[in-house]
């Protein structure tokens, strides 16, 4: 535990700030967060050095000879993940910024700021109230407006910017040569800290110092070619044009911007650098490859597959489910009465005068009844007779087929026990 | 011979009916071959069947000639003229106490039966009968537990099924697992009728949500509340499995479905295990559970993702073929799987295509959803092409995820700002059944959105033509709609009609909004208009005057804001109402508020126009007592403007003098 030690000691255990871990997955801009927030908290560095510089050199000398190259920034951002809170603190930040690159510099500084000006006086506070100014501004994103919100990145960036040169003019700290050098000098707080760390080297305390500062420098630029990156890529949204070719950089900044957005329902990140992110305006439905797991099922497999045995209660509600997606209340009368009809609880349309009374006979079983008069005599008074009673039979409504043919009958077993005496007349 | 003529004459009188009435099919068939067949020779005649018509068809062509009236509200409320809604609010509870209402009467049918004496009809209509709910087999045998079952009676089933076996009777596969298709189905064997009848009210509310009309014949259904009652653990489901002698594939399934449906996903996932150990094939639906389960499996998008393909890969294996619900389970997953789910997507589709399987509208919804949940992934390509097919096809339903997307495909030309996808977006609604994939409180809200669109991205006179269109009869817009709006008015410079939206905020209950009343007075009082309009605003300000004032009865009145007040103020006054302005000046210090210089400049204006200079004096007055630094400004105004009597100018001498003193309250009162 003793690169736990050595942060905090670094840092002033008070002044530890939950939000170095953000970069830890992030690339370049993250990247830059970091350096940031060492130059921070490291304001407070010559305080707690002076009580507590014994005891923590050998800790740090062990540390920072470890440290090589680009990798030096990142252990110490590892080293504060072992401070346990970090997550939550990377989630709020992670969700509330559209843009992680630009946004991170106004809100951040707010807090630390605010810690070191309690140790450091008054000389910070108007710089102080400048940047919660800064800071404030970035409330007021809607997601409803875009234009609008766009417009507000641009001046969040100019504000950005602002601070920076601010930062700069400010400083007095501003000794090593290499700042003349360079057109925009780095932090002064940062050199401040480097300077301080290099001091707690045992040997080449200069050349500590100036290997580190020329590292941050390094993450400065590259940080700064890719906001510029960023620009353009705002720029190409708001002209609605597609962007077809892209440095590296550039993608790694617009990924890196996305990061925020990987958010998930449950809170989870995913990796920076999937490629996916960065597609989607040219991404269509009609282009790709399918997954190639299933094999489409031929007719008769389908076939077989529709003989299933009677529905569960699954089936059942998942119908009711389904036919409740659509259902709607009626909008008129009528589909009201269409919706009583369905329930059986309405006389059918047309009404007729066979309702209740389906007997299933077609009108000719009812109206032409001869072909029942076979068994009579094809001529004479009772042939006549039979034609009457057919002719009456076929107007009348309101006996059935069946209640028609069993009137017929009568008559001929009437007739048929009559035979003899009719013969005889 | 002459039966036969009169057979024939007669047959002629049918086949000339037949012919004016020629809208069936089947008779026209039948006629040409009748015809041709009496002018050729005497063969056989073939008879005309009977016409049955469709019991709707009737009805359905009247219906079709009612057509929406834009200035009703919907006919479910048409019964009771103080019943009318007058916003999305109180639609919905009226709504939903009619459906209530229904469910009452069924109830107390259900429960006091005894009552209910006189039910016999002639002839019988069975669908009015209150429904038997007592099972009719007594004693213990499996054909009472198969009763049981049907009418879903979880605990009487559960006692009788551990009854039969205690007494040792070999009780079937096949009702076993109907049994525990029950118990599986409503989660687990505590829920009893009467628990049922507690829960009622709430879950008649969602149901009636779901689904305006849908009545419940049965028991209540627990199958649109997924969390009703979670999966317990040894639950009466999980015991009758484990003591099953033999169990089939439909056992092992419908265990692993109800475990997915109440949220018991990882013992779904080994019961799943158990089941191929086993060597028993899973169904469809199955599967289907299984991918809805894999967000709760596993944390990571990418092994999600995994997961998912594993699922399908056993489905191949076992050759089931999917449908479209497990698609739309495996989009619905792919949601939850960030940058995975949007690389994943396409393959998805692409492999339904194949496949030849019809996406539902749960599956654009899906994808809309996968595509644009972020705000910023600005590109309409997707949506665009989910509409090209939208518009392609008519859609029944398949999923019950399909509701979903219209609105999110709404919201989603909302974030667009895209309107003429909306336009596209709504001539799919309105094509064929669509619409009624949107129910009443889903209808609310999409018209809410795309009204809203409307109001950013439209001519005002094409929004106004819309909310003529559409207010009441088929939305109550929102109070973000109304501001909307009147953005949209000012926008376009139609201030003019702002008495007329008010009118219609009174109408919608959105009188006592304080965000509104701000907006439309601040809009009001902005610019100066015409006279005709500055009397009509006039008008407007006396009625939030009113709203501001009325109190007691049921509700708290709208406290003045000193903005509200100066707008109200300089209202009264560019309509040259003096005294009314006056009044609103004297309340500015009853409510100890502090009017602003434009406010006072308008009164004096509005005073000097009346040519009343003792309302002038007043305000100096007011102005001195408040001690505000513009009274010398006012006063000499009054003094070069105003033609004043010496008192008056006495009067005003003396506020001079109360001013310089430094406590000028208690003198100018004495004035």
């Amino acid at each position: 535990m003793w690169r736990f030690t050595a942060f905090e000691a670094l840092l002033g255990p008070e002044d530890y700030n939950p939000d170095v871990t953000l970069p830890v997955h992030s690339s370049g801009a993250g990247r830059n967060a970091v350096a940031r927030n060492a130059r921070r908290s490291s304001r407070s560095r010559p305080a707690a050095l002076k009580g507590r510089r014994g005891c923590e050199r050998r800790a740090e000398g062990a540390m920072w000879g470890r440290l090589c190259g680009s990798g030096r920034i990142l252990l110490l951002a590892g080293a504060a993940r072992h401070c346990g809170r970090p997550h939550r603190t990377q989630k709020l930040f992670s969700t509330s910024s559209v843009l992680s690159a630009t946004e991170d510099e106004p809100t951040a500084p707010t807090d630390s700021t605010t810690k070191v000006a309690s140790k450091e006086g008054a000389a910070e506070t108007p710089k102080q109230k400048l940047l919660k100014m800064i800071g404030d501004m970035k409330v007021e994103v809607t997601t409803k407006r875009k234009f609008q919100q766009l417009k507000e990145q641009e001046i969040k960036k100019q504000a950005t910017n602002k601070q920076e040169g601010l930062h700069g003019g400010s400083s007095t700290f501003q000794n090593s040569a290499e700042d003349v050098q360079r057109s925009k000098p780095l932090n002064p707080e940062l050199v401040q800290a480097a300077s301080a760390v290099a001091s707690s080297f045992p040997h080449n305390k200069e050349q500590a110092e100036s290997e580190l500062l020329a590292q941050l420098r390094r993450h400065e630029e590259t940080t700064d070619k890719q906001r510029r990156g960023g620009t353009i890529n705002i720029c190409n949204v708001i002209s609605e044009m597609t962007v077809k070719r892209q440095s590296p950089a550039q993608r790694g900044v617009r990924i890196s911007n996305r990061i925020s957005l990987e958010m998930d329902e449950d809170g989870q990140r995913i990796k920076p650098g999937r490629p996916s992110s960065h597609s989607d305006s040219g991404r269509s439905l009609k282009a790709g490859k399918r997954l190639n797991i299933f094999t489409k099922a031929s007719p008769e497999t389908e076939n077989a597959l529709k003989t299933v045995s009677s529905p569960t209660i699954w089936d059942l509600e998942f119908a009711k489910e389904i036919a409740a997606v659509t259902e709607q209340p009626p909008r008129n009368g009528f589909e009201e009465m269409i919706q009583w009809t369905k329930e059986g609880i309405l006389w059918e349309f047309p009404i007729d005068n066979e309702a209740g009374m389906d007997d299933g006979a077609e009108f000719h079983e009812h109206i032409f009844l001869e072909k029942h008069l076979k068994d009579f005599p094809k001529q004479g008074p009772i042939r006549h007779f039979m034609e009457l009673v057919i002719c009456g039979l076929s107007k009348n409504p309101y006996l059935s087929v069946k209640q028609k043919i069993e009137h017929i009958e009568w008559f001929r077993n009437y007739f048929e026990e009559k035979k003899e005496f009719l013969q005889e007349i | 011979m002459a039966a036969r003529r009169v057979g024939v004459s007669s047959w002629y009188r049918v086949l000339s009916l037949s012919r004016r009435c020629g809208r069936c099919s089947s008779t026209n068939t039948a006629l040409g071959k009748t015809v041709e067949n009496s002018e050729g020779a005497q063969e056989e005649i073939v008879l005309p069947r009977r016409k049955t018509w469709d019991k709707l068809a009737v009805l359905q062509t009247l219906a079709s000639t009612v057509k929406r009236d834009p200035t009703a509200a919907h006919y479910m409320f048409h019964d009771d003229p103080y019943l009318m809604p007058k916003n999305s609010a109180t639609a919905r509870l009226f709504s939903l106490s009619k459906e209530s209402g229904r469910n009452a009467a069924k109830y107390i049918i259900k429960e006091f039966p005894h009552f209910f004496d006189k039910i016999l009809a002639e002839p019988n209509i069975p669908s009015l009968m209150p429904e038997i709910c007592t099972p009719q087999i007594e004693g213990v045998s499996e054909e009472a537990l198969r009763e049981r079952i049907n009418l879903r009676m979880v605990k009487a089933s559960v006692d009788l099924f551990d009854q039969l076996l205690q007494a040792g009777t070999s009780i079937s596969l096949e009702t076993t697992n109907s049994l525990l298709d029950l118990l599986c189905f409503y989660g687990d064997g505590e829920s009893t009728q009467e628990k049922e009848s507690e829960e009622k009210e709430d879950l008649e509310e969602s149901e009636v949500n779901a689904s305006e009309q849908e009545t419940p014949k049965r028991p209540p259904q627990r199958g649109s509340h997924p969390f009703a009652s979670r999966w317990r653990e040894n639950n009466n489901a999980e015991r009758i499995f484990k003591i099953m002698p033999e169990r089939n594939a439909h056992s092992y399934c419908t265990m692993i479905r109800g475990m997915v449906k109440h949220g018991a996903s990882a013992k779904a996932y080994d019961m799943y295990t158990e089941l191929l150990n086993d060597r028993h094939k899973a169904d469809v639906h199955t599967f289907n559970a299984l991918i809805t389960a894999v967000p709760f499996l596993k944390d990571r998008f990418l092994e999600r993702w995994e997961l998912i393909k594993m699922f399908l890969n056993h489905m191949a294996q076992q050759e089931v073929q999917p449908n479209v619900q497990t698609f739309n389970a495996v989009l619905k997953t792919l949601r939850r799987c960030g940058g995975v789910g949007r690389s994943m997507a396409v393959p998805v589709i692409k492999e339904m295509e194949a496949l030849e399987i019809e996406p539902s509208l749960a599956t654009y919804d899906h994808l809309l959803s996968i595509f644009y949940r972020s705000a910023d992934l600005a590109s309409s390509g997707i949506i665009s092409e989910v509409l090209d097919d939208v518009e392609k096809r008519s859609f029944t339903p398949q999923d019950p995820d399909d509701a979903k997307f219209f609105i999110s495909a709404m919201q989603v030309c909302c974030d667009l700002k895209d309107i003429k996808l909306a336009y596209r977006l709504n001539k799919a609604v309105e094509k064929g059944d669509n619409w009624k994939f949107l129910d009443m409180d889903r209808l609310n809200s999409y018209w809410s959105r795309f009204f809203s669109l409307l109001c950013m991205m439209e001519q005002i006179d094409v929004v106004l033509k819309w909310y003529k269109e559409m207010s009441p009869s088929l939305f109550y817009p929102s109070p973000k709609n109304i501001l909307d709006f009147l953005q949209a008015l000012d926008a376009a410079n139609h201030l003019e009609m702002i008495p007329s939206v008010w009118e219609d905020m009174k109408q919608l209950g959105f009188s006592k909004r304080r965000d509104l009343l701000e907006e439309v007075l601040s809009l009001m009082s902005r610019d100066q208009h015409p006279e005709e309009i500055q009397l009509a605003f006039a008008k407007c300000a006396e009625d939030i005057k009113t709203v501001h004032e009325q109190s007691g009865r049921d509700q708290a009145s709208v406290e003045w804001t000193g903005s509200a007040l100066g707008s109200v103020t300089v209202l009264f006054s560019r309509a040259g109402r003096t005294q009314d302005a006056w009044s609103m000046m004297e309340r500015f210090q009853q409510i100890n508020r502090i009017p602003t210089d434009l406010v006072m400049d308008e009164f004096l204006n509005c005073a000097k126009q009346t040519n009343s200079p003792d309302e002038a004096i007043k305000l100096v007055k007011l102005a001195a007592s408040l001690g505000l630094p513009s009274s010398q400004k006012l006063k000499s105004r009054v003094e070069k403007e105003f033609k004043l009597s010496e008192n008056q100018k006495k009067a005003l001498e003396s506020i001079q003098s109360d001013s310089d003193s430094s406590d000028s309250d208690s003198d100018s009162d004495r004035d």
